[in-house]
């Protein structure tokens, strides 16, 4: 429906309940532009900030924490790059955060297909197994899972690589934490597929298989894009579970928000201020990349001459 | 190419009480025939062709296919094709990926599939479209790249499901003589459904007419239009329907308001002091004075140019509504009493007013 149309009546006058509805949308409209725009700012000038302070240098941060900085001082990234290991940490974060989210998305994705389009029995009941593990607090997971990963290094052989200290570890954990939400919007969005094309399909001859990987996954898209961004930028930001999972004794292995954490911890000594808002930028930088580029991806109607 | 035949298949939901969707169907399809079944919404006609297609469970009885049961038998091993009524066609893939996705399943070599797909789309005017994705189509392309799908795969057997009820009017019309026809070239086995009555008369070499799940018969269109079986055939079949009243039974025949319709040679009334007459409105006219007939009020005329049809209640009884055929151009006009009579005799039907079922021959 649209409300830039007035509705006309046969005479060609406008009918007056529809110009109340449209002056009320048009009122409803300033205030949500106007909430966007605060929203906006608060998001956007934090963000902005750290990046021209990661310009800076100390005394510059302190004497007015406004002002532009006097030169463009590159050291201050490649401090952080180099002496706060801020590279190697990202590394390691693209590695778990890769793993992790391939694997949410294809155990996800599988998982949400069968339980929004197989009906079988006890389908509801994993269903809500799954969407119960998005009411459950992490902080109540963290020590049980401290001890069942640790429990999990004890395995002879394959022990060492999903173990604590272990990126498996972290990425098996990662995947168990993204998978509830992962599902649970998943299974919403494959009920939402037209049938008819899932039967064409069987009838052209897809095994259930085939059906999923070549019919049913690539009309998901919009869907597993949606959903990709979010693990992505849930994953990089993932703080508390590294740390539990990753011990001092693995700094080889830590992740950027550790890296992060570390220079803050150890600036309050040294006060690398500016050192510290480089590693954030760095940090912040390839996530709004991606979102940038998954973003032009994400096609409305993907499904749209399908069916009708 | 292949028979098809139901034999006493019934689609059962379970529930409290069950629900007979498609009660012990029977039909016989013969090859290369093309087949319409139809019926009001709920008449089991989409559920009895999924059925045939695999989509549906069967209950009870069983489905073959040339000759071949089928009835447990997985979709895409019956040697079947289907066309639906959404059309139903890939979003990501061109249309010739979506023609040839049949035959890339069944690994059959690149060339070939390309080969048949350029074949389907010219029989079809597609082969400009080859390339292009379904949502940069047109509702009547994509009605035929769904008919192109199906072709591609040279099936025993077409199965279409309201193929046609998202095409405008005009188009329509015009698809339903393309499919026809394409039908007839190809010599293919098909089994349509559709809720349209027209469609149903003029594309179907048989007609077999569907209520609640239970089927009403089976006959050619012509059959079906002179020889209804039961009233509700007789009323579903025709556009607009037939008239069905209540007449009452003396020994000049059924009395219709002031008309005495003589009844047919054969037709056992002996029973009954009532029964229900079925009058198309062809068989009926505007008459003289002179003439035997019964006097209607008109309550609304619709014109078609040839033809107007007189919509109105025959007079001292204004529950016997009637529509009645005349020359489209000098129709009565809106609230004028005209003077009705029959045609001939031999073209009233006569139903038994309880079981609807004919009594005439």
């Amino acid at each position: 429906m649209s409300i830039d149309a007035p509705a006309r009546t046969g005479r060609g006058e406008i009918e007056p309940a529809n110009v109340n509805t449209r002056r009320s949308s048009g009122f409803l409209g300033g205030v949500s532009h106007v909430v966007l725009f605060v929203w906006a700012v608060l998001i956007v000038v934090p963000i902005i900030w750290i990046f021209v302070s990661s310009f800076k240098s100390n005394t510059e941060l302190f004497t007015n924490a406004w002002s532009i900085p006097g030169q463009l001082r590159t050291g201050n990234w490649s401090r952080a790059f180099s002496e706060g290991n801020i590279g190697r940490f990202f590394l390691n974060t693209i590695l778990v955060v890769a793993a992790g989210t391939f694997g949410t998305m294809v155990l996800g994705s599988m998982a949400a297909y069968v339980l929004a389009r197989y009906p079988f029995r006890g389908a509801r009941f994993i269903y809500f197994v799954f969407v119960a593990g998005l009411a459950f607090p992490v902080f109540l997971a963290l020590t049980p899972l401290f001890f069942v990963v640790r429990n999990i290094g004890q395995i002879p052989g394959i022990g060492q690589f999903i173990g604590l200290d272990s990126y498996g570890g972290v990425i098996l954990v990662y995947i168990a934490y993204s998978l509830p939400f992962t599902v649970f919007f998943l299974t919403a969005f494959f009920r939402t597929l037209p049938t008819p094309v899932a039967e064409a399909a069987v009838i052209d001859g897809c095994s259930n298989t085939r059906l999923f990987f070549r019919v049913m996954m690539p009309m998901a898209k919009p869907g597993l894009i949606s959903i990709t961004i979010f693990n992505v930028v849930g994953q990089w930001n993932q703080y508390l579970l590294p740390l539990v999972l990753l011990s001092g004794q693995a700094k080889d292995k830590w992740v950027l928000t550790q890296g992060i954490a570390d220079i803050a911890i150890s600036s309050s000594y040294r006060a690398d201020w500016p050192a510290l808002f480089a590693a954030l930028s760095m940090a912040i930088l390839p996530m709004i990349i991606v979102y940038v580029l998954f973003q032009r991806h994400i096609q409305a109607g993907l499904t749209a001459g399908a069916v009708k | 190419m292949a028979e098809v035949a139901y034999v006493e298949a019934s689609r059962v939901y379970p529930g409290n009480p069950p629900v007979r969707a498609v009660d012990k169907l029977s039909l016989q399809v013969n090859d290369g025939e093309f087949l319409v079944l139809v019926g009001p919404s709920g008449s089991g006609k989409s559920t009895a062709l999924r059925m045939l297609a695999g989509l549906e469970e069967v209950n009870e009885g069983s489905i073959t296919i040339g000759g071949r049961d089928v009835t447990k038998v997985q979709p895409k091993d019956r040697d079947i094709a289907m066309v639906f009524q959404s059309y139903a066609l890939y979003p990501h893939m061109t249309v010739a990926e979506n023609m040839g996705f049949a035959l890339r399943l069944k690994r059959v070599a690149k060339a070939t599939v390309a080969e048949k797909v350029r074949e389907a789309a010219e029989m079809l005017d597609l082969t400009a479209y080859l390339d292009r994705k379904p949502k940069a189509l047109s509702g009547g392309q994509r009605q035929r790249v769904a008919m192109g799908r199906a072709i591609v795969r040279e099936p025993s057997v077409f199965l279409m499901d309201e193929p046609l009820s998202n095409l405008d009017a005009k188009l329509r019309v015009e698809t339903r003589a393309n499919i026809a026809a394409l039908q007839q070239r190809l010599g293919t086995t098909t089994i349509y459904v559709t809720h349209d009555q027209v469609e149903a008369m003029t594309m179907g070499h048989r007609v077999a007419v569907l209520k609640d799940g239970l089927l009403q018969q089976c006959a050619s269109p012509r059959e079906l239009y002179e020889r209804p079986e039961n009233a509700f055939v007789a009323g579903f079949i025709g556009s607009p329907s037939m008239n069905l009243v209540t007449a009452s039974v003396s020994a000049d025949g059924a009395q219709l308001g002031g008309l005495d319709i003589p009844l047919l040679r054969g037709a056992e009334t002996g029973a009954h002091d009532q029964v229900t007459l079925g009058l198309r409105p062809e068989s009926l006219r505007l008459v003289g004075a002179d003439e035997p007939g019964t006097e209607l009020s008109v309550e609304l005329v619709e014109e078609l140019g040839a033809d107007a049809y007189l919509h109105g209640t025959v007079a001292g009884d204004s529950n016997q509504r009637l529509v009645v055929r005349v020359d489209g151009r000098t129709p009565p006009r809106l609230g004028e009493k005209v003077r009705i009579g029959v045609n001939a005799a031999d073209q009233a039907h006569v139903f038994d007013p309880e079981t609807g079922l004919r009594i005439s021959d």
